[in-house]
């Protein structure tokens, strides 16, 4: 009989792996304690896993991906996150894969960070703007403060008092990174 | 007008011609497209949609212009918005601004005012109240006087009443006057059969055998009438 050869049809995907409720409702005890990766998220450098503490099951619906209410502890780019994080509305994704417990220690052994990333305090007005303001206020140079909400999952922080800030914000389109600057070729 | 096409499609009578095999391949004119509702073409089906590579350098790139442009975004609309709350706190144009002593006074004057407000009324509650009180206190007396009326009456029908049996008490039978009573019916016997003739003489009693005479008896009676 000859070698079978599997021809894939449709459309690709990123994903790689399988859905949470595949993983969890095959392990004992229902995975509580075992590592698991989020494959999409494994361009990174940094170790992202999560580590599962407490799995809830949900009624499967008819025509739909089965989901599964998981309660994770989530490592983010080398950073814990320090609240439980809960997975539900993601847990169809076929993009999880369990890490055998032999090879949990490639992931704790990571020690790589974010560089740190600083934000200004302050940007420039828009030309328009910065215009009515002046004729407002008589301020030569008026700023306003930038737009930065705290989350979780965010690294970048915004700089003290006296602070150096590590990345230049301003009104126009900036300088492209250096990986990327083939693209400008010829125009700026 | 698509509505109407889509009640078109419902229809089997349409011409092959301008359809073609089956009711989706109904063509539109106004709209050159398939309307969102109908379902995939058949031509289009199996139709694999090719993605689109980026190349590391242009993913950077716009990851980088994305980032840069929502920051700018949010940090303009974080200051109109600061700047609306601001102008909302320290303007006075919709409203006036009083001294505390002139807020006093006009909160007293309203007080003033209110309390004149409510004098009015309560005078006019009591006028109010005072003749509601003078016509319950007639209709009470009026209702009286009716009851006395008709008690009255009522004893007076009671009163003639007793003096009609009283009247009446004369002529009954007693237990003295039994035997006499006896003897005066045995003796005075009563018979209410009568006869009638054809010209309407009435002739009492059934045994006591009575011919006409000329002149009629006087307890004759014409039943004609």
């Amino acid at each position: 009989m000859a070698q079978k050869v599997i021809k894939y049809i449709g459309r690709t995907t990123d994903f790689k792996g399988n859905t949470l409720w595949e993983l969890v409702s095959n392990l004992p005890n229902w995975g509580v304690g075992r590592m698991v990766i989020r494959n999409m998220f494994q361009r990174y450098p940094e170790p992202c896993y999560m580590r599962i503490l407490k799995v809830q099951a949900v009624d499967e619906q008819t025509d739909q991906i089965r989901k599964v209410r998981v309660t994770v502890e989530k490592t983010w780019r080398g950073v814990t996150q320090p609240k439980p994080v809960e997975i539900y509305s993601t847990s169809y994704k076929a993009d999880y894969e369990l890490v055998p417990q032999a090879e949990e220690a490639k992931f704790l052994s990571n020690q790589k960070k974010v560089a740190p990333v600083v934000l200004p305090t302050k940007i420039d007005l828009p030309p328009l703007l910065r215009e009515y303001v002046k004729e407002e206020t008589g301020e030569a140079n008026p700023f306003m403060k930038v737009h930065f909400k705290k989350t979780p999952n965010k690294l970048a922080r915004m700089a003290e008092a006296g602070e150096e800030p590590t990345l230049k914000v301003s009104m126009d389109l900036g300088q492209p990174k250096s990986v990327s600057s083939k693209l400008y070729e010829g125009l700026l | 007008m698509l509505r109407a096409g889509c009640q078109l499609l419902t229809q089997s009578t349409l011409p092959a011609v301008k359809t073609g095999s089956n009711g989706f391949a109904l063509e539109f004119v106004r709209w050159r497209r398939k309307p969102r509702w109908l379902p995939v073409a058949k031509s289009k089906i199996f139709r694999v949609p090719e993605r689109k590579k980026q190349t590391e350098e242009e993913r950077t790139e716009l990851m980088r212009l994305h980032n840069r442009y929502k920051t700018q975004l949010r940090s303009v609309r974080q200051y109109l918005r600061e700047e609306v709350v601001r102008h909302e706190e320290t303007s006075t144009v919709d409203h006036i601004v009083l001294t505390p002593e002139q807020e006093e006074a006009e909160y007293q004057a309203l007080i003033a005012a209110n309390a004149e407000w409510n004098a009015t009324i309560a005078r006019e509650r009591e006028q109010r109240l005072a003749k509601e009180r003078d016509e319950k206190v007639a209709y009470v007396h009026e209702r009286l006087e009716a009851r006395q009326l008709r008690d009255e009456e009522r004893r007076e029908r009671a009163n003639e009443a007793v003096l009609r049996e009283i009247e009446r008490s004369k002529t009954y039978i007693t237990r003295e006057g039994l035997n006499a009573a006896i003897e005066t019916a045995l003796a005075n016997p009563v018979d209410p059969n009568f006869a009638i003739d054809m010209a309407g003489n009435l002739y009492q009693g059934r045994t006591t055998s009575q011919l006409p005479e000329a002149d009629p008896q006087p307890d004759q009676q014409a039943l004609s009438n």
